[in-house]
């Protein structure tokens, strides 16, 4: 066994011997991916494991280094780039994946990205047109 | 300020070229002849082309304490760098089947599974996938 292996091993033991623990956090996760559209908070995420919100959130945190409201933004950014690749308008792109204003979107968009919706599928348009020439 | 490369050392840049592109399957972005038969190699990701660039860095070849860190993290198995995947037992297999070699078949650690490949040009590497 390399030193490397034995860390993990130790560093595994320390941090994630707690199985209940790591199911809920992975349950949660597992449900923002494949519900990331729908109205989506702690409420109804606790719910959903049974415990109480503040749990989760720590939870959460613990295992992912972020809240579930920042996983699912994130999510919801990367489904929006789908989404705008395909050429839906920003405000399509902005209530498909479940964000209630176009105005939080945008802004989130480009403080995760760099680029506002529409410069990004500017740029992926542009991108296609000159691969299709090459 | 952004970031928009990252280097990894690698003992023969032609060997690291061929195996980054034909087996992990990332594309090359440039190539650049430099003095001394050393060349400036980027590769980027087929799912971020616009992404991060990897540097194929002949530094091991050219400065003693790169080969001497490089040397040092391959002896203790310690990956030098990790990228991400989407299913890390497909990649695991996928790579077996072209001979890649792995010293920590895929593995769960917490709300991670990870795997660690020999990029044949002195590194372990990681794949990672966030479960």
């Amino acid at each position: 066994m390399t030193f490397y292996q034995s860390e993990i091993q130790r560093i595994k033991k320390a941090c994630f011997s707690n199985e209940k623990q790591l199911e809920i956090a992975i349950g949660v996760k597992n449900y923002i991916e494949a519900n990331y559209e729908h109205n989506l908070n702690l409420d109804v995420l606790s719910h959903l494991k049974f415990v109480s919100k503040y749990h989760l959130l720590r939870l959460f945190k613990k295992y992912y280094g972020m809240t579930p409201r920042q996983y699912l933004i994130d999510v919801r950014i990367e489904k929006s780039k789908e989404q705008l690749q395909q050429q839906l308008s920003v405000t399509e792109t902005c209530f498909a994946v479940g964000f209630e204003s176009v105005g939080s979107f945008s802004s989130l968009f480009k403080a995760k990205t760099g680029k506002s919706p529409s410069e990004y599928q500017k740029e992926q348009l542009s991108r296609s047109n000159s691969i299709l020439k090459s | 300020m952004k970031v928009t490369l990252i280097s990894i050392p690698v003992l023969d840049q032609e060997k690291a070229l061929q195996f980054y592109t034909e087996k992990l399957g990332f594309i090359k972005k440039k190539d650049m002849p430099l003095e001394g038969g050393n060349r400036w190699i980027t590769l980027v990701s087929k799912k971020a082309p616009d992404g991060i660039e990897i540097l194929l860095e002949p530094a091991p070849l050219h400065f003693e304490p790169s080969k001497v860190y490089q040397e040092a993290l391959m002896e203790k198995g310690i990956p030098y760098t990790q990228f991400d995947v989407d299913d890390v037992g497909a990649e695991y297999e996928r790579l077996i089947a072209l001979g890649v070699e792995f010293s920590v078949k895929p593995t769960v650690m917490g709300t991670f599974k990870f795997a660690v490949f020999n990029d044949t040009c002195g590194n372990n590497m990681q794949i990672v996938e966030m479960l």
